[in-house]
């Protein structure tokens, strides 16, 4: 039993008003590949923003937070005096805050950008193939048994190279 | 494959290239750029041989080093007062070529500026190992080694913590949070083009490895859709990052009241000087590169041109904090401080200052020439004379001023030993050794990236140059 229907295209602008009537026909689920992100993909896919931001804000929040505790905390817990300052000085802290927080707001941004991709990935999946790294474009479009050929009709109308069954 | 087009054909004799969009007129498909890039990848004789020199470099470094863990750091020519002098030097050193790669990749990322795509990722390169170089010369320069671990923030068996108010800990912090984020960067712009590579390979055990190493990416809109956002907001992380890292490195010398050293334009200073060297050093490997694997369509004149502005900018900027240095001195009245800027340029340091001010102030002049800015070997001379004008301007900051401090009777000289010589030269010899095998196993140009700005195949019409 097929999956779902594969359409492999060599020119964006078609791989576009494909997409665009797959969505609108409401055929299956549509995923596109692209060797390079194009901003017109994006739009005909109408995807909601990426949630990675919200990875990022809350690992810079904690990281500052952790960075300015661990110079406080350490300067607390045995005091010692140097040169007439302050135990806890918050203008050389501010380092270890900022430092810290590019540090794991960084490693949380690519956390994010990981979970959100669900990367690693260990096998590839249905609907991909190689050449859509090197110059081609590819619509994997997951769909239910009886909706496999209008899937196939409006992949070849708008200008696949090749369109298969795959799953 | 295409056949590769000549550089520069049809370029204009003078271009106006104030337009961040520069193009790549003779990179006309995908698959182009896939097959010239990963054409790098096959071993050739001048890679073997430079790699050969390389690793000789190093292990001469390896075994001065051995020596002197051996002997203790009395064989490295230091000189009390003077007890910071090559390993600190060629550390500073060695931050400052790290951080053009930084500035390349995330701060002219977040400026749209269209001549960073072809030459980032040679940088970024650059950045990681240069990093991995100057972190050693701290460990180097301890005398013992195995003691490093005491910079590290942990308590000691009495509870007792690293001071936190100490520069040389804030260093230790910038240092190894710069490390962590610029590998992570350089590997996450990696991942789509080793998917590239893995798609292409015929043998097994290197497919494995390679779909390991992509974590299987497929190049779907949604993998690209995170990408994007992440690699956005990791250069905005890397751009504050890359300003503070030198400015802490700085700080290392500006929080000490040593003549020459307590001055507030450190921070500023440092980071122009070590964009000036970054720069430097992107030219001095990627001439060679475009030119020995023919990819002179990829760099072209014009990002030589865009690039060589910056370092005109930064040279100015270099040469204008020199003279502010001695405008303080005369200006602030502080004896000591007078005294001091006297010995560096007219008294017992003059070689040192006049190779400095030549190659770093005098030199670089040339580049108000547009015809020399678009001339890659006048530009790859001029990076070899940068680089060491780079280094002597370290060796100009360190040595002189504790040679030379408030009380007459401990004024002194300072002079390397082969010790230094040899572990110099090693650091050289990591460095390049990373890097060429990166660039043999690696793409050193980001496919995915250029591939942005070259138009995509249209069935009916035009398309924005520009993925994203």
């Amino acid at each position: 039993m097929k999956q779902g229907m594969l359409g492999a295209f060599r020119e964006l602008d078609a791989t576009c008003l494909a997409i665009e009537e797959l969505k609108k026909k409401k055929v299956g689920e549509v995923t596109v590949f692209t060797p390079t992100p194009r901003h017109e993909i994006e739009h005909a896919m109408k995807s909601p923003m990426s949630k990675v931001r919200q990875f990022t804000l809350i690992g810079a929040l904690s990281g500052c937070v952790f960075g300015y505790w661990i110079a406080i905390w350490t300067s607390e817990y045995w005091p010692l005096v140097v040169g007439g300052k302050a135990i806890s000085t918050w203008i050389p802290y501010t380092i270890f805050g900022f430092e810290v927080m590019v540090l794991v707001g960084g490693l949380s941004t690519v956390a994010g950008f990981f979970i959100l991709s669900r990367i690693p990935r260990l096998t590839m999946t249905v609907g991909y193939d190689p050449r859509f790294s090197h110059g081609d474009y590819g619509v994997w479009v997951k769909c239910a048994p009886e909706q496999l050929k209008t899937a196939e009709e409006i992949l070849r109308r708008n200008g696949a190279v090749e369109v298969r069954g795959e799953g | 494959m295409t056949a590769i087009p000549q550089p520069g054909a049809g370029e204009p004799r003078r271009p106006n290239i104030s337009s961040a969009s520069i193009q790549l007129p003779a990179v006309t498909t995908y698959e182009q750029v896939d097959n010239e890039i990963i054409d790098t990848l096959k071993p050739t004789k001048k890679w073997f041989m430079a790699l050969l020199l390389a690793i000789t470099c190093l292990a001469i470094g390896a075994g001065s080093w051995t020596y002197q863990i051996h002997e203790g750091l009395g064989v490295a020519g230091y000189n009390p007062p003077v007890m910071w002098g090559v390993y600190i030097i060629t550390f500073v050193f060695w931050v400052g070529i790290g951080h053009a790669g930084t500035l390349i990749s995330a701060i002219l990322y977040l400026f749209r500026a269209g001549f960073r795509t072809t030459i980032y990722r040679a940088a970024e390169a650059m950045t990681v190992f240069a990093v991995m170089t100057a972190g050693l010369f701290p460990i180097i320069h301890i005398g013992r080694p195995w003691k490093f671990f005491w910079l590290l923030p942990y308590p000691n068996w009495r509870l007792l913590w690293p001071q936190f108010k100490s520069p040389l800990v804030w260093d230790v912090f910038a240092i190894l949070t710069y490390l962590t984020i610029s590998t992570t960067f350089l590997f996450i712009g990696l991942i789509p083009d080793i998917a590239v590579l893995r798609d292409r390979e015929k043998n097994p055990t290197k497919k494995a490895i390679l779909s390991a190493l992509s974590f299987g990416w497929r190049n779907s809109e949604a993998e690209w859709r995170h990408f994007v956002r992440a690699y956005l907001f990791l250069a905005a992380f890397s751009t504050p990052l890359v300003l503070s890292v030198h400015s802490v490195v700085s700080f290392d010398f500006a929080m000490a009241l040593t003549p020459g050293w307590h001055t507030t334009i450190f921070p500023p200073y440092f980071v122009a000087g070590a964009i000036f060297s970054g720069f430097a050093m992107v030219w001095t490997i990627i001439i060679p590169i475009r030119k020995w694997w023919k990819l002179e369509h990829y760099v072209t004149l014009n990002h030589l041109d865009a690039t060589a502005k910056m370092v005109l900018f930064t040279s100015l900027v270099v040469g204008l904090a020199y003279m502010i240095e001695f405008f303080i001195a005369w200006y602030g009245g502080v004896e000591a401080e007078q005294a001091y800027f006297w010995n560096r340029v007219f008294g017992q340091w003059w070689w040192a200052a006049w190779i400095m001010l030549t190659c770093n102030m005098i030199l670089p002049l040339s580049l108000f020439s547009q015809k020399l800015r678009r001339n890659p070997s006048w530009l790859w001379i001029l990076s070899i004379f940068i680089n060491i004008g780079m280094w002597f301007e370290r060796f100009v900051i360190v040595v002189p001023s504790l040679s030379h401090e408030f009380e007459p009777w401990q004024w002194s000289g300072y002079m390397p030993t082969w010790v230094d010589y040899g572990i110099l030269l090693g650091s050289f010899g990591w460095f390049f050794m990373w890097f060429l095998l990166f660039i043999r196993q690696l793409p050193v140009f980001a496919l995915s990236e250029i591939k942005e700005i070259v138009p995509p195949r249209m069935k009916h019409g035009h398309s924005h140059t520009g993925g994203h």
